[in-house]
C-alpha cells in the first residue's frame, strides 16, 4: 500500500470522509511529489489524528456559537408570546389534559435548559479562545452542551405549539396562530445547527488534556459547587421576588432545588464540574 | 528548534508566511524554513492540519490553482486573518521588547 492509501484509511478511521478527505489526499499527493519524502511527512495515523484534532476543535467552537445563534429566533418567539399572552388559561382547560399539562410544564422548563446550555457553550468557547487545539475532553463537553441546547430548544418549540393547540379555547386566536407559525420558522435554524453538530461529531479527536469546569467558564477561582450554590441562590431570590408573597417562597425553594439537582446530575456530563 | 517551542506560535508563523503572497502547503513550509535560516523546519504533517483549521476559522481562504498540471491548493490571507496577524504582531513585539529589556 502507498502512503496515500494508508493515509486514506487512517483519515476514515478518525471520521474524515467525503470532499474533505479527497482534498487532504490531493494536497498531500502534491506535497509528496514536490518533496519526494513520504517519511518526512509523518506517520499516516499521526497525520490523520492531527487533522481530526484540529478540525474537531474548530467544529466544536462553531457548534457552541452556532447553537446559541440558532436559538435567537426561538428566544424572540418566547419573549413575544409571554409578553403579550394576557391572563393564562386554566391549566385544567386543556383539550387533552394529559398532553396539555406536560406541554405547559415543558414550555417553562425547556427554554431555561436551552438558554443555560447554549450560554455555557459560548462561555466555554470564550474561555478556550487562546487554545488553537482543544483537548478531546473539551470537544466532548462543547458538543454535549450544543446537543442539550438544540434538543431543549426543539422541545421548547414543540411544547409551545402543543400548548397553543391544547389551550386554544382560552387563548387569543392571534396568539395561537403566532405560536404555531413562529415555532415552525424557529425550528429551521435549530435544524441547521443540529446538522452542523452531527457533521462535526463524526470526527474523533484524541488530543490530550482535561476539560474545564464552571469556574473556568466564568473566570472565577471558586469551587464549582460554590458557584452552583451562589447561582441557585440568585435564581431563588429572583423567583421569590417574581412570585410575590403567595407563590414566591414555594417557587424559590423549587428553583433552588432544581438548580442544585441539575448540577449534581448533569454536572460532569456538561463539564460543569470534574 | 524543538517542536514544543514552536507549537504556540504556529498560527502566527503560518499567517505571516502567507501574508506576502498566496502559497500552497509545500511552498509555505519551504518559505518558513528559508526565512528562519532552517530554524523552523516544521514536521510537514503538522502544517496541513493547521492550515485547514485556520481556514475553517476564517483566517485563511483557499482555492485550487488553475495554472498547474496537478491539483494544488493555494492559501491566502482573508481580511479577518490580516487583522488577526496585525494583532499578533503587536503582541509579539510587545513581548519581545519586554524580554529584551529584562535579559539584555
Amino acid at each position: 500500500m502507498s502512503y496515500l492509501d494508508d493515509l486514506s484509511t487512517e483519515l476514515a478511521a478518525v471520521g474524515i470522509a467525503g470532499s474533505r478527505k479527497r482534498r487532504i489526499l490531493a494536497e498531500v499527493d502534491d506535497h509528496l511529489r514536490e518533496s519526494g519524502d513520504a517519511a518526512g511527512f509523518g506517520s499516516p495515523s499521526l497525520v490523520a489524528q492531527r487533522f481530526a484534532d484540529e478540525l474537531a476543535s474548530t467544529g466544536a467552537r462553531k457548534a457552541g456559537i452556532g447553537t446559541f445563534l440558532a436559538l435567537v429566533p426561538a428566544g424572540l418567539l418566547y419573549v413575544v408570546l409571554f409578553a403579550f399572552s394576557g391572563p393564562s388559561p386554566d391549566i385544567a382547560s386543556a383539550h387533552t389534559f394529559a398532553i396539555g399539562l406536560p406541554a405547559a410544564a415543558l414550555m417553562l422548563l425547556a427554554p431555561q435548559v436551552a438558554l443555560a446550555a447554549a450560554l455555557l457553550g459560548v462561555l466555554r468557547v470564550r474561555a478556550r479562545r487562546g487554545d488553537p487545539v482543544l483537548p478531546a475532553a473539551e470537544v466532548r463537553v462543547l458538543r454535549r452542551r450544543a446537543a442539550v441546547a438544540v434538543s431543549a430548544g426543539a422541545i421548547a418549540l414543540a411544547a409551545a405549539a402543543t400548548y397553543a393547540l391544547e389551550y386554544r379555547a382560552g387563548l387569543p386566536s392571534w396568539w395561537v396562530t403566532t405560536a404555531l407559525a413562529a415555532a415552525g420558522v424557529a425550528l429551521v435554524p435549530l435544524a441547521a445547527a443540529a446538522a452542523a453538530l452531527r457533521a462535526t461529531s463524526r470526527l474523533e479527536p484524541r488530543a490530550a488534556g482535561t476539560a474545564g469546569e464552571i469556574s473556568d467558564d466564568l473566570g472565577v477561582g471558586a469551587s464549582p459547587w460554590r458557584v452552583c450554590l451562589v447561582a441557585a441562590a440568585v435564581i431563588a431570590i429572583a423567583a421569590l421576588v417574581a412570585g410575590g408573597p403567595d407563590e414566591g417562597p414555594r417557587n424559590a425553594v423549587a428553583e433552588f432545588v432544581a438548580v442544585c439537582a441539575g448540577f449534581a446530575v448533569l454536572g460532569r456530563f456538561l463539564g460543569l464540574r470534574r | 528548534m524543538r517542536a514544543e517551542t514552536l507549537k504556540g506560535h504556529l498560527d502566527f508563523l503560518l499567517l505571516a508566511t502567507v501574508a506576502g503572497e498566496p502559497a500552497h502547503g509545500y511552498r509555505i513550509i519551504e518559505e518558513l524554513k528559508r526565512r528562519s535560516a532552517g530554524a523552523f523546519d516544521l514536521p510537514e504533517g503538522t502544517v496541513y492540519p493547521a492550515l485547514h483549521r485556520l481556514e475553517a476559522s476564517g483566517l485563511l481562504a483557499s482555492a485550487w490553482a488553475k495554472d498547474t498540471a496537478r491539483r494544488r491548493r493555494v492559501y491566502r490571507l482573508t481580511a479577518r486573518g490580516r487583522r488577526a496577524l496585525a494583532s499578533q504582531r503587536r503582541e509579539w513585539r510587545g513581548f519581545t521588547n519586554a524580554v529584551d529589556a529584562v535579559v539584555a
